[in-house]
């Protein structure tokens, strides 16, 4: 621990480093257990006699490096030279500079139980530190356990009563996944300050909710704390992981959100401290709720893993709320080969006894009751010093506030980079166009030309929920909720500008005229229905050309050239020209045959020609066409034609006779002119619908209003309003009752019979005393303020308790706060101490002098003590 | 009525029906095609007959589709000549002489039947009318409530008129008729209050329940009617109806006069006992037998129709796929020949599309070709198995049958061996039993009590015979029947495919020819 080494100095650390790991790996190659005992056995008494040196240097910091041993062929001398090595470079690694130190947390507030040690928690802290010992004894060649760090108020705390299970009230909390999540949206990470050895103090998990900062070991215990309070069976784990695990890093981690990543083996850099990087991490044990198989989760990235996953190098211990075990198999083979079965003692060594694996507790459970329950257990099997229950967590209550929560992320805002992408979080409302999530692909591995851009957004107005933005295409698709004013879906464009190409979905229940989708190209329009009483499915219109001039002056507002020869309520002059064409096709109408239900029908606008075309019937193969095409022209003697045969051409399956009558003929064509005027209007209004769609979209785009729930009292303006409005009413009417209530001479008159009339000499004493009790008041009201005062100014009285009040020259005795205290809950609330025999006044006021006493505060509440807590 | 009697009336002729339908039918254009081509009686839906002094109603057969026919204002006496009518919807006979209703049973679509304004005394004859809807009665002589019971049984009536008539003055007319109608919703062109309906519900609740008890007990034993009726068919459809209990032994003493006689003898009654326990035992295996039967065949009939149907579904989809594929092109053929200004590419076009056409017809001819040899195939197989199955069933029938000309036989025996002692006690006088006279009669010598035993077993014999006759003829009537009809089906069915195929070649190529001849013209 002297000056910081030189660059040059860590970098041959790092090579000694990389050999002692190749020699840890290649022991542990061999696999010989046998040999390793040996070993110990040897070098037993070459570590005896550096004993002393080693314990003072233990107590100076924790060494990764002791765990493991020598090699037979390295000598005592090379030994102590390596170690001596490694002393220094443990201090060169440089802590990062981290905004929530120790000196940051102001310790004074926190409560007691973090400021010291209970006697049962000193008593746990002796069998740690006794199995500490022993453990040391028994296993030189491991690293010390990690087992009492201090906390933030520099007390050392054994690591199970850091645990405090907690249920928390979110719904959202109560499966793994989600909390897991929440953990790592919450807390930022920092890294250890030695990446080699776990941290010498452990913080509560409140502390850490407070700051929102942790490293590895406050993640693992705050999930550990919640997934425990969840009811699974969840263990924080103190082991070694990769340094992408480590490090929270993703880079290399193809993003879950990315749908379908392409694979390329990328050549992973050798850490040279590979193995060696302390982590913690949190192990879900099956059974419990319902899980499966036992999996580890990372509580950085909220990720689960296998127990087999290469992540994981190594276990050297794990905890729960309940009791400690240290891993006593071989971690050659990383944690593949482990057994999670902790109520094997050969594998697993408790610190606490406990023949079983703990039991389910929640946070209520875990008081005395069932700790009593395994006291009895346990001491009708095994002496008394053996025999020790685990204490209560020291550590609060862990709560999370409804913003908080919602915040998530500490700032409301998380940024994670994964291989080729980058994704953003930001807490609801934070943005003020909702966005809360988006997503952005690369195409490299530099993250510089954009893929694809993916938003998600919250609580819009417009229901808009996804935006998917192609960088490449141009492709823009934006999805939307039920609820949007015209029933959207989704919508894909390249442009905002009407007469592109786009693609409309749509909520079909939400709409009168069943429009699933509407799909648009300069030239056409297909709309898609379903679920119409006139059978519709399909409507394609191709348009005509517009005109340049018109383009020019019907701006946006107009749709296009619908119409030949047909007015409509827009400027289009009559004589455009415009190719078209309207396709309608229907489903079979089973109350019609189907030689007379139509299955498509085509509008020829240019020629003046509707082909119609049946469905077919069942036994058949063909179905029957019809073709109506007219011409207004006279014959030649000028007369008017009305219907001729050869204006209607059909094909029918089944030649019927009423069909070739004229009159038959002509009623079918006049319909189906009327049709087909209503179908260009159809045509025309969605046309019109698109342009006000699209018009919509860029309002609201340009708007972005969000909703409010009515259930979010926070931000519900109104709602908050009328509430803050309610409670002002109650607090008046109360106020209002109390000052009905207030009688200053109400307990003086209590004291005397009821009923009865007063004399002069009572009304007089009671006009004294009721005046002197008055002078009382002032007086202690001073003291208070004195005492107050006090407080503020750091004076010899500070920390001493509540200072008695000096009655200066006041008639009546005052008595101990806490004689008061009595009287006042005696009295039930009652104002007056009717139970004081030799006619004392309690003074009320000093209640509040004496600290803490609520019961009493409350109690005087609306009574004629109040103005005192009021001041 | 009777201020219409001094007019002549008239007779509703065929010129008459002519201008009606000439006045009513389309207008202006389409009036004046309709003039041009004439209206057929069959084509015309509506018609309007008012104020033509009817009396009598003819000549209205033609109308086969007439959905609405006014003959209000005439001096009609009696419902007749609408038989032909069966489409009829709406029929107005109001303001005539009509004094009963009748003549309506075969417009069972009508739903709106007015005769106000007649003499109508009574209620009656409107069973077919199961969709009324609509129903004015007002302005008539009836008088008595339970006409109104009888309005009951239209499930849809929602609108009546009754008022005018001598039923309408009763004091509780409104409630009774909502209390027993409770459907209703207009009466006498007012609407049915709530109010009105809860005071009806309480005055006559009693009765109306009574009456719904009575209707719901009908109609317990018409269900149950029909449910018999249904299980007796489906017996007869397996050929053993009436061979589920001792029907047949019954019918076999039914015209046994000797039979029944002799069994008055000692010892016959336990005799004739345990021959019937005996005989209904494979009366009853017979009639299991022939519903096991009857099972099979159906199974065996429903997987033909299936395989059938499937192999006709999949060549027709092969065929319309075909068709839609030619049309395609045929439609873009059509249209480059139309273009076409060249006469020798124009010919070349024909010509190449012509021969499209002939593929065409190659094609889905092969493949109705392919279908009629698989479903041949199929229908032969299937007759030999029917065949099978229904030669199985009478085989077994016959053996079952003549057990029970064997046990026939053993009873006679048995008859005619206490037949003969009993002659032989009465001879000697030693019956104590007193015998009925007719019966002493057959003892009067040996001949006599032979010969009516005899009788009576022939009678059994036969019987069982006619029995055993009919359900071996009417298996094998159904059978050749069933199989006669598939085969004439799949002969209609190629048929028609067949017909279906060369209209719509004709039809295309017609087509085509009309763009050569068009294109000539030019």
């Amino acid at each position: 621990m002297l000056v910081a080494p030189s660059w040059s100095e860590v970098g041959h650390s790092e090579c000694i480093y990389s050999s002692y790991r190749d020699l840890i790996s290649r022991q542990s190659e061999t696999q010989q257990m046998e040999v390793l005992k040996e070993k110990v056995e040897e070098e037993e008494e070459a570590e005896r006699a550096e004993q002393a040196e080693r314990a003072e240097r233990a107590k100076k910091m924790m060494r990764p490096m002791e765990v493991r041993k020598e090699d037979t062929t390295r000598t005592q001398e090379m030994l102590r030279d390596l170690e001596r090595k490694l002393s220094e470079i443990e201090v060169s690694i440089p802590e990062k500079p981290s905004t929530f130190t120790k000196d940051a947390i102001d310790t004074s507030k926190l409560p007691l139980s973090y400021q010291s040690n209970t006697p049962k928690e000193e008593h746990l802290l002796q069998v740690a530190d006794n199995f500490s010992r022993q453990y040391s004894h028994l296993c030189p060649d491991r690293v010390p356990l990690f087992l009492y760090p201090v906390n933030e108020c520099s007390v050392p705390k054994f690591v199970s009563t850091t645990i405090r299970p907690t249920l928390m009230p979110y719904p959202e909390l109560y499966n793994w996944d989600t909390c897991a999540q929440f953990v790592s949206d919450f807390l930022s990470a920092v890294p250890l300050p030695d990446p080699l050895k776990p941290p010498s103090y452990l913080y509560s998990s409140t502390t850490v909710l407070k700051y929102q900062e942790g490293n590895c070991f406050d993640f693992s215990t705050l999930l550990c704390s919640m997934l425990l309070g969840a009811g699974y069976d969840a263990y924080c784990v103190y082991g070694y992981g990769s340094q992408d695990l480590c490090h929270m890093d993703l880079t290399r981690e193809v993003c879950p959100l990315t749908v379908k990543p392409k694979e390329e083996q990328e050549s992973a850099k050798t850490d040279p401290l590979h193995g060696l990087r302390v982590h913690s991490w949190v192990l879900v044990l099956s059974g419990k709720r319902e899980v499966p198989e036992s999996f580890f989760i990372d509580p950085f990235t909220a990720r689960s893993y296998s127990t087999q996953d290469d992540h994981f190098l190594g276990i050297e211990s794990l905890w729960n709320h309940k009791n400690y075990w240290v891993n006593m198999q071989d971690c050659w083979n990383c944690c593949k080969d482990l057994v999670f079965d902790l109520g094997d003692p050969v594998r697993w060594e408790y610190l606490l006894l406990e023949t079983d694996k703990p039991l389910l507790s929640l946070t209520e459970e875990e008081d005395d009751g069932m700790n009593d329950d395994d006291d009895v257990e346990n001491l009708g099997k095994e002496d008394e010093d053996k025999s020790f229950d685990m204490p209560c967590s020291w550590v609060e209550q862990i709560e999370i506030s409804p913003e908080a929560f919602e915040t998530r992320c500490p700032n409301g805002k998380k940024v994670i980079q994964y291989k080729r992408a980058r994704l953003e979080k930001w807490a609801p409302y934070l943005n003020n166009n909702g966005l809360v999530c988006r997503l952005t692909t690369y195409e490299d591995l530099q993250c510089t030309k954009i893929l694809e851009i993916k938003e998600w957004f919250q609580n819009r107005k417009d229901m808009l929920e996804l935006k998917h933005i192609n960088k490449v295409t141009g492709l823009n698709i934006d999805y939307f909720k039920p609820g949007h004013p015209q029933a959207l879906r989704a919508h894909s464009y390249t442009s905002m500008q009407p007469e592109m190409d786009r693609v409309m979905e749509f909520y079909e229940t939400a709409r009168v005229d069943g429009l699933i989708k509407r799909e648009e190209t300069p030239r056409t329009m297909t709309e898609y229905y379903q679920g119409r009483p006139d059978l519709l499915s399909y409507r394609h219109v191709n348009f005509g050309p517009r005109i340049k001039k018109l383009s020019l002056n019907s701006a946006e507002s107009n749709p296009r050239p619908v119409v030949l020869r047909h007015s409509l309520p827009t400027s289009h002059p009559t004589h455009v020209l415009a190719c078209q064409k309207i396709t309608e096709r229907f489903s079979r109408n089973p109350a019609k045959p189907a030689d007379e239900d139509v299955a498509e029908r085509v509008f020829l606008l240019l020629d003046e020609r509707i082909q119609l075309r049946y469905h077919c019937r069942e036994d058949h193969l063909t179905a029957s066409k019809r073709e109506f095409l007219w011409r207004t022209e006279g014959d030649s003697k000028g007369n008017k034609i009305i219907m001729t045969p050869d204006m209607c051409l059909s094909f029918e399956v089944e030649p019927m006779e009423h069909t070739k009558k004229l009159l038959y003929q002509y009623e079918a064509m006049m319909k189906l002119k009327n049709e087909e005027k209503l179908a260009r209007h159809q045509a025309w209004e969605s046309e019109l619908e698109v342009l006000e769609i699209l018009k919509l979209r860029e309002e609201e785009e340009a708007a972005h209003v969000l909703t409010i729930s009515i259930y979010d009292t926070k931000r519900n303006e109104k709602s908050k309003e009328y509430r803050e409005a309610m409670e002002r009413m109650m607090l008046e009417e109360h106020l209002w009752q109390a000052e009905a209530q207030l009688d200053y001479l109400a307990p003086f008159l209590a004291q005397l019979p009821p009923g009865e009339k007063l004399t002069r000499w009572q009304a007089v004493r009671l006009k004294d005393e009721c005046l002197s009790d008055f002078k009382q008041r002032l007086i202690d009201k001073a003291n208070l303020i004195q005492a107050r005062f006090e407080k503020v100014l750091p004076g010899p009285w500070q920390g001493r308790g509540p200072q008695r009040p000096q009655p200066e020259n006041g008639p009546r005795a005052v008595c101990s706060p806490s004689q008061t205290c009595e009287g006042l809950i005696g009295a039930g609330g009652g104002c007056q101490c009717l139970g004081c025999p030799d006619d004392r006044v309690v003074l009320p006021h000093t209640c509040s002098l004496g600290g803490r006493v609520d019961g009493g505060r409350e109690g005087v509440v609306g009574g004629w003590m109040e103005p005192y807590n009021s001041s | 009525m009777n201020r219409l009697c001094d007019v002549e009336p008239r007779v509703m002729d065929d010129e008459m029906l002519k201008l009606a339908v000439g006045e009513q039918g389309p207008r202006d254009e389409a009036g004046q095609l309709a003039k041009q081509e004439g209206i057929l009686f069959k084509d015309v839906l509506s018609l309007q007959l008012d104020f033509q002094n009817i009396l009598r109603i003819d000549n209205l057969w033609q109308f086969e589709n007439l959905r609405k026919l006014q003959l209000d204002n005439n001096i009609i006496e009696k419902i007749e000549g609408l038989e032909n009518l069966t489409h009829l919807v709406w029929l107005d006979l109001s303001f005539n002489n009509i004094e009963a209703i009748e003549g309506l049973d075969t417009l069972v679509n009508l739903e709106d039947l007015s005769l106000f304004n007649n003499r109508i005394s009574k209620i009656d004859s409107l069973d077919a009318l199961v969709k009324l809807q609509v129903l004015s009665l007002g302005n008539n002589q009836i008088g008595n409530m339970t006409n109104i019971i009888y309005l009951r049984r239209f499930k849809d009536l929602r609108t009546l008129s009754l008022s005018g008539n001598p039923v309408a003055e009763a004091e509780d007319y409104r409630t009774f008729i909502c209390a027993y109608l409770p459907d209703l919703v207009y009466l006498d062109f007012q609407r049915i209050d709530d109010h009105m309906k809860e005071l009806a519900e309480m005055k006559h609740q009693c009765s109306v329940d009574e009456l719904k008890h009575q209707e719901s007990l009908m109609q317990a034993q018409l269900e149950e009617e029909q449910a018999r009726w249904e299980e007796l068919e489906g017996h007869k459809a397996a050929f053993v109806e009436h061979l589920n209990g001792p029907f047949l032994f019954d019918s076999m003493y039914a015209e046994d006069v000797e039979g029944s006689q002799l069994s008055h003898l000692p010892g016959v009654g336990e005799l004739v006992q345990t021959y019937k326990d005996k005989f209904v035992i494979i009366c009853l295996n017979i009639f299991k037998f022939g519903m096991k039967q009857q099972e099979k065949r159906k199974a065996e009939l429903d997987t033909f129709m299936g395989c059938v149907q499937e192999a006709i579904q999949e060549k027709q989809e092969q065929g319309k796929h075909e068709i839609a594929k030619f049309e395609e092109k045929h439609l873009l053929t059509l249209s480059s020949i139309r273009d076409e200004s060249e006469l020798t590419n124009f010919e070349i076009k024909m010509a190449e599309h012509s021969e499209n056409i002939t593929e065409l017809v190659n094609v889905l001819m092969t493949l109705e070709m392919q279908l009629v040899e698989q479903l041949e195939e199929t229908i032969n197989m299937f007759e030999r198995n029917i065949i099978d199955l229904v030669g199985l069933f009478v085989e077994n029938v016959q053996s079952l049958m003549a057990q029970c000309r064997d046990l026939e036989n053993h009873h006679h025996e048995k008859l005619l061996e206490i037949a003969i002692s009993t002659r032989e006690k009465i001879v000697k006088g030693e019956l104590d039993e007193d015998l009925p006279d007719a019966v002493r009669a057959l003892f009067v010598d040996k001949d006599t009590i032979v010969n009516a035993v005899g009788a009576s077993h022939d009678i059994h014999l036969l019987k069982i015979d006619n029995r055993e006759d009919e359900l071996v003829t009417r298996v094998n009537s159904w059978r050749a029947h069933l199989v006669d009809k598939i085969h004439k089906d799949e002969i209609m069915r190629n048929r028609r495919r067949m017909k279906e195929i060369n209209q719509y070649v004709d039809h295309v190529q017609s087509e085509l020819d009309s763009l050569e001849y068009s294109d000539l013209l030019d």
